[in-house]
């Protein structure tokens, strides 16, 4: 008998602290995905810029021996044409590919596996005293052999937040300028709020104040199947009905756009904006709305004048979980927005957002690469701003069930 | 109930089945991987072959992280991609399966109906901006072009484009059939696609890579005498520790049967 | 006067705004079914995909989807319903609690696409399960956790205190009343939660991009360290890749329509099983 007590006490044991172990769970999840996430992400900044295995090289005279990667992009595009531009001589700038060497030398040239290649790459930069040599490490000359390596920058925070150019996979140094993403996403999300916002509101006035048992019940499960169908069937139905739509309404070149991603992500976010406004606007104590009506009050009028007010931290809470709804949306904005990285001057131009990034250049970024890194720095930035909104929202809560007391 | 939940457990735990084999990679060779899989099963019914997209980064990517067996693509392979797997201690293995050409298109109402390789350049870098630049009307060019992960970008970029970099803001769209889709529906359009996506919701151009001395309109044809000079070989990596998982599909699909898949799919056989 | 209109007027625009809803409702649902209804047929529920994507079927999309909700659940329903007993029964009322509540708020509120990201990067690459059924249903597990703890902690709160003070009285231990009253209790608003949560993974493809999807496979998958096809990364890659765009379309709409109908299935069911369980409760 008492044996079976001991073991019932150990089983208990154990039971309750795997009890309180599943309870930090959660806890423990955002950790690690905060932890995984900035690790990743901030390796980004320490990465050299310039592609893995490969480097930068000039004549041993050329004055330039920092570079900064944007720089590196605009004379490999021939938007720099001038070494003078640069800090160096008056000189034109010649851009050398390692491919470009069978222009000069052929194959047998260069000996067994190549092993002659570094000499006449030393030739070929010694005899151009402006060139510029994006070559591969293993087969670049050395300063005896007549070149000189040049060193780029890496990436820097502002060249992340503040870049304008989103290139990850441009050779020989990418660029990392997450700005437009970022106007993208607020430019998308907004529009999704300022359209869903009024009319969320309205349906949940509605659905609070005016409609009967009966609508009521007919609403809520069209709410509630809104709130269930997929993002990817959202992202269909926007990419074959509402884009070409949108083109034909507004005479565009083109339907996909920022515009009809936030149409869409207005729908999306609907149902979240509608069911905490409606639960903030019931709760408005009855007393409020007796006493506005019995001073003369019409119902419209003690609505927009009293309830709203009072319920105003909860339609706000509501906005935030709807901003936060739509930032985070992915597979319906990669359908419908046209995924131009470009920072956008109207509504009605392709952009491309934080999320559908992701999605789209995950899958070939190297694993550790530099651009891979830049994925997850993206990631961090989304999943400080789906906290933030958490955070934001509960704090506004709080704060209503303080007033109501 | 218990016991069914257990049943289901063990037989979701059992990783059998020999010669399975996954290939991933570019949207392009995708068609081709899949039908060729299609039919390879069917005659050698103890196999497995997965097929997924994604692009051609993708697929080499995955080569890298051992998340794949073959990685299809439809560009070469990078220095930089070679050197990491010759790092973790493994050999590559290159086979061409197929040719591909790759087509301009433009708008069926467009009035263009031929480029040559700078008007190319310059219309997908932004230099150019308006159809009227090129002989057409005056209409905004609407450049389309791929995700960053294909291997068409890449190949688009260091032929057409001599290795620039396409203009900032150019549409991405994430498959060659989006882009057909978007540039049946916009009239200023302009892409490039496979070869074997080219359907009559679209017009393809001529093209000229000697200044305009000489314009060829993409075709199988033309791919095979090499008359059209935008014509790029399709390929199967593989480690050469995975030589034999991957020997037979990759057999079966250079053989006259899998050629003729090839052919069948709209891309050039490589006989 | 004036305000008499203004009244009618506002009501009036709240009123069409809510048939404005409703009509997009029916105009998404109308949509997918009457465009994919002539496509389903007994043989496009049961028969692999062919001829590139334009004939066929989706049964590996569909018991792909299977797999994953099941999966999801197996990993999701245990350690969520732990986490939501130690919560209401052991944790109290302080800091701790409350901490526990606001990050499993936070974890609700992670875009789909993060909880890809961090799914490739530990259960694909780190762990080394490479893509397969066992890390799509690890992301897709920890997707949904939030959504049953949060329910399995409203079931059991529902619960009456004075059921375990009863069982308590009656000289059981904390663990045995649980076991045996609290959970058979708040069993049917758990499984109301888990229904939910069916409706909610069927859904999802940003987790699965990188942990699971395939574009095509032959045979259905052996084992869980197998890639597998999914109902709504099918329809992605239907609406945006494939030779034949025009083609495939069909297949695509037939595939909406399938995943739709799972999905709303689980949602009303659940919506229902809510009801029900709110009168019983309140009759009590």
């Amino acid at each position: 008998m008492a044996q079976k007590n001991l073991l019932g006490k150990i089983t208990e044991k154990l039971t309750e602290s795997l009890l309180t172990l599943s309870g930090a769970l959660t806890t423990i999840a955002i950790l690690f995905i905060t932890i995984f996430l900035f690790k990743e992400g901030f390796g980004l900044f320490k990465s050299p810029a310039i592609e893995d295995g490969y480097g930068l090289y000039v004549h041993p005279e050329n004055p330039v021996n920092q570079l900064h990667p944007l720089d590196v992009k605009n004379m490999y595009d021939e938007e720099i044409i001038n070494w003078n531009e640069l800090g160096g001589a008056n000189q034109e700038i010649m851009v050398f590919r390692i491919d470009d060497v069978f222009d000069y030398y052929t194959d047998e040239d260069l000996g067994e596996n190549y092993s002659l290649l570094p000499e006449k790459l030393g030739y070929i930069i010694s005899d151009h005293k402006n060139i510029i040599a994006y070559v591969p490490e293993e087969f670049a000359p050395s300063v005896t052999q007549g070149a000189k390596k040049v060193k780029v920058h890496n990436t820097t925070l502002s060249d992340f937040f503040l870049g304008k150019e989103w290139l990850p996979t441009a050779t020989p140094s990418p660029l990392f300028g997450a700005l437009p993403l970022i106007l993208g996403t607020l430019l998308v999300s907004l529009i999704a709020i300022v359209l869903a916002l009024p009319l969320g509101l309205g349906v949940a006035v509605y659905l609070s104040e005016l409609a009967d048992e009966r609508m009521r019940k007919f609403l809520k499960p069209v709410i509630e199947l809104l709130a269930g169908i997929p993002s990817v069937v959202y992202g269909f139905f926007g990419l074959v009905v509402v884009a070409p739509l949108v083109q034909k309404a507004f005479n565009l070149p083109v339907g996909e756009t920022a515009f009809t991603g936030g149409l869409i992500l207005a729908i999306m976010a609907l149902p979240t904006i509608i069911s905490v406004a409606e639960d903030a606007i019931r709760n408005t104590p009855t007393a409020m709305r007796e006493a506005s009506l019995a001073l003369g009050a019409t119902q419209w009028q003690t609505i927009y004048k009293v309830v709203i007010p009072y319920a105003g931290s909860g339609i706000s809470a509501a906005a935030v979980l709807g901003i936060g709804r739509a930032v985070g949306e992915t597979m319906a904005v990669l359908m419908i927005t046209g995924n131009a990285a470009v920072i956008p001057s109207t509504i009605f131009e392709p952009v491309r957002t934080i999320p559908a990034t992701i999605a789209a250049e995950l899958g070939e970024a190297p694993s550790g690469g530099q651009h891979f890194q830049s994925l997850f720095l993206l990631g961090c930035i989304l999943f400080l701003i789906s906290m933030i909104i958490s955070i934001v929202s509960e704090m506004i809560s709080k704060k209503k069930t303080y007033k109501s007391l | 109930m218990k016991k069914i939940i257990l049943g289901w457990l063990l037989i979701l735990l059992y990783a059998g089945n020999l010669h399975a084999q996954r290939v991933k990679g570019s949207e392009t060779v995708l068609p081709i991987t899949q039908k060729a899989a299609e039919n390879f099963i069917k005659s050698h019914p103890r196999t497995n072959v997965t097929v997924t997209g994604g692009g051609s980064g993708v697929g080499i990517s995955s080569l890298m992280s051992g998340t794949t067996d073959i990685a299809q693509t439809s560009r070469r392979i990078k220095f930089d991609e070679r050197k990491k797997i010759k790092f973790a201690g493994n050999n590559l293995r290159e086979v061409e399966v197929a040719f591909d050409a790759l087509a301009i298109v433009v708008h069926p109402s467009n009035k263009v109906s031929q480029l040559t390789r700078e008007q190319l350049s310059g219309i997908f870098t932004g230099k150019i901006k308006n159809w009227k630049e090129v002989g057409g009307e005056d209409l905004k060019i609407i450049p389309y072009s791929r995700e960053t992960s294909s291997g068409t970008y890449e190949f688009f970029k260091e032929s057409v484009l001599k290795h620039k970099n396409f203009m900032s803001g150019i549409m991405s769209m994430p498959a060659n059939g989006a882009v057909i889709q978007s540039v049946s529906q916009t009239r200023g359009a302009i892409a490039y696609v496979g070869l074997a996506y080219l359907s009559d919701k679209v017009k393809p151009l001529a093209v000229s890579y000697d200044s305009g001395k000489t314009f060829v309109k993409p075709s199988v044809e033309s791919a095979k005498n090499k008359s059209y000079p935008i014509v790029r070989p399709l390929y199967y990596y593989y480690l050469s520790k995975d030589e034999a998982k991957v020997k037979n599909f990759i057999d079966y699909l250079l053989s006259p049967t899998g050629q003729k898949i090839v052919e069948e799919t709209g891309y050039v056989p490589v006989s | 006067m004036n305000q008499k209109f203004k009244q009618k007027a506002a009501f009036f625009l709240f009123r069409l705004f809510s048939f404005f809803i409703v009509g997009i409702l029916i105009s998404i649902l109308g949509f997918i079914v009457i465009n994919g209804i002539s496509v389903i047929s007994w043989e496009f529920l049961t028969e692999s995909p062919t001829d590139g994507m334009t004939s066929g079927g989706i049964f590996p999309a569909i018991v792909g989807t299977f797999y994953l909700v099941i999966g999801s659940l197996i990993f999701a329903v245990p350690l969520g319903v732990m986490s939501a007993i130690y919560t209401t029964e052991y944790a109290g009322n302080g800091f701790i609690v409350r901490f526990i509540r606001m990050m499993t708020n936070n974890l609700a509120s992670v875009p789909s696409i993060v909880f890809g990201l961090f799914g490739m990067a530990l259960f694909v690459n780190k762990l080394e399960f490479g893509d397969s059924i066992l890390a799509g249903s690890l992301t897709l597990g920890l997707l949904t956790l939030p959504l049953i703890i949060r329910t399995s902690e409203e079931a059991l709160k529902a619960v009456p205190d004075s059921y375990r003070s009863g069982s308590l009285a009656l000289g059981a231990s904390k663990l045995q009343t649980i076991r045996k009253v609290v959970l058979p209790t708040a069993l049917p608003n758990i499984l109301t939660g888990v229904i939910l949560s069916i409706g909610r993974v069927s859904g999802e493809t940003a987790p699965i991009l990188f942990t699971v999807a395939a574009y095509f496979l032959p045979n259905l998958p052996q084992s869980i360290f197998d890639q597998a096809m999914a109902l709504p990364y099918h329809l992605y890659v239907l609406a945006t890749s494939g030779t034949d765009l025009e083609a495939s379309r069909p297949m695509a709409y037939g595939t909406a329509l399938v995943l739709i109908t799972i999905v709303l299935i689980f949602n009303l069911m659940a919506t229902f099983m809510r009801q029900r369980l709110n009168k019983k409760f309140k009759q009590n």
